[in-house]
């Protein structure tokens, strides 16, 4: 009697991830279909003629609301919104949390993620990436006067906060740091700034922004990594003719200077390389 | 289907469940309930401030969401200097939710029961405290449980909301494993699965106890 209920929850189970399995798959299809409708045809798009890009919507400055409430503008955004226009698309934006962002792109909710998604090994075997579009490093950042940290070593037994599934989630572990998951960068300043964590490990372009906005912030920076991180477009590893649209877009962005035209206006400097 | 996977993380998923979710859970309910039967009385007093006063908790507490409330407790209070850690801050939400929703099933558990005994107990010569709690609120509890146990299995889900705030349980545990192995359908599904087997176990507890109280009757 306890054998049958086992096997019959077993089964039930069984059935159910399947037939999850089957409708993600099925997404695919379906976007394909639409996707041939108008504009674009051979891109597999989510809606024909409407290039569906996921971001945040609260990471400052590359995918923000004006003034928090107004438009939803950033270097991202606004790269995103050129390459659309390059390739003859309608560009829709879906904000999401960054945690469900993968997620979602799996699931076929949309073509292409602008959030400075850096490029890592683990990503490129799961999905496409497009050329590069930001070059930045990544840094430490501490409460100011915090002397126990001077570099990544140091992170070893602290306690750091950030985004499950960001490469600096991944950098942080292998510092050593014991590593709490948060949504974004907004609630691992939080954390610092109300001393529950020791550091968070981010984009320096991140914090130069936050600390431009917020003026004397009372954090600083502890350690900046050697090596740069590249971030692009990621799109679904079946979709290659998308990404290399997007790379064609981006190379002719690149040439006519209008990437470092917006990169100079969010930053001051020229971060697209 | 990645089944190595989904066997290698269903233990560790559960495993949270039991050690996160459900004592999260309880003791939130157990704090909420004494929560709740202090506002249901406060809403069922004849003075006008105290009723008032359980009216306007209930309104807060069923107005507002339940993520938004663990948002107040934890990333909120510090700006006013009270830094409280994710546990008791979980813990705190969940009861000061469960206290809203549960005092409206008691309200009306209390209301169920008949004038005729409240008036029994008073030709005895009870006094209005020995009667609520002597006559009364055993059979209100009868009639409560039902909806209190759905209450109850709304918070062991609603408890996931709880990864939000730094508190592990099986859901952060999911998100966890899925952030590696970036397989995020498998693990959301599992965790699903952990969910629905934990509920499923507590609503056996509950018809237990319903078949128990049922003596009452």
């Amino acid at each position: 009697m306890r054998r049958t209920r086992v096997l019959a929850t077993a089964l039930t189970a069984v059935s159910l991830v399947l037939a999850l399995g089957a409708c993600s798959s099925g997404s695919d299809d379906a976007a394909g279909a639409g996707g041939s409708a108008t504009g674009g045809s051979d891109l597999g798009l989510v809606t024909g003629g409407t290039l569906t890009v996921a971001t945040e919507g609260t990471y400052r400055p590359f995918s923000y609301h004006e003034d928090g409430s107004g438009t939803l503008v950033g270097y991202d955004v606004e790269v995103a919104q050129a390459v659309g226009a390059k390739l003859g698309l309608k560009v829709a934006f879906e904000e999401t949390q960054w945690d469900a962002i993968f997620a979602g792109l799996d699931a076929g909710r949309f073509d292409t993620i602008a959030n400075q998604v850096s490029i890592t090994d683990e990503r490129k075997a799961k999905y496409l990436f497009s050329a590069p579009y930001t070059t930045s490093h990544g840094v430490v950042i501490v409460k100011d006067g915090d002397t126990s940290i001077t570099s990544f070593a140091d992170l070893q037994g602290k306690t750091t906060a950030q985004s499950l599934t960001s490469n600096w989630y991944q950098l942080a572990q292998e510092s050593g740091a014991k590593v709490e998951p948060v949504e974004g960068w907004a609630q691992a300043v939080a954390l610092l700034e109300q001393g529950r964590i020791d550091a968070t490990i981010n984009d320096s372009l991140t914090y130069l922004d936050y600390v431009k906005e917020h003026g004397p912030s009372g954090l600083a920076v502890a350690a900046t990594t050697d090596d740069s991180s590249q971030s692009a477009f990621v799109v679904g590893k079946k979709r290659q003719a998308l990404a290399t649209a997007i790379d064609g877009a981006l190379a002719d962005l690149a040439a006519d200077g209008t990437l470092a035209a917006l990169s100079e206006k969010y930053f001051g400097e020229d971060v697209s390389k | 289907m990645d089944w190595d996977l989904f066997s290698a993380s269903f233990w560790p998923i559960l495993r949270e469940g039991v050690r996160g979710t459900i004592p999260l859970a309880l003791a939130s309910f157990a704090i909420g309930l004494v929560l709740a039967l202090g506002i249901a009385l406060l809403r069922l007093s004849a003075t006008p401030v105290l009723s008032w006063l359980g009216r306007a908790y209930v309104s807060v507490i069923r107005g507002t969401p339940l993520l938004v409330q663990l948002f107040v407790v934890f990333y909120g209070m510090p700006s006013v200097g009270i830094v409280i850690d994710p546990w008791p801050s979980a813990i705190i939400a969940f009861s000061l939710n469960v206290g809203g929703y549960a005092a409206e099933v008691i309200r009306a558990a209390i209301l169920s029961v008949p004038t005729g005994q409240w008036e029994a107990a008073y030709t005895i010569g009870m006094p209005r405290a020995k009667a609520l709690r002597r006559i009364v609120l055993p059979q209100a509890a009868r009639v409560s449980v039902p909806p209190l146990s759905n209450t109850f299995i709304s918070l062991v889900k609603d408890t996931s909301l709880a990864s939000l705030i730094l508190v592990t349980e099986a859901f952060r545990q999911a998100q966890n494993i899925a952030a590696f192995s970036s397989e995020f359908m498998l693990l959301y599904v599992e965790a699903a699965l952990v969910y629905w087997l934990m509920c499923t176990v507590l609503s056996i507890g509950q018809d237990r106890l319903e078949r128990r109280l049922e003596r009452y009757v």
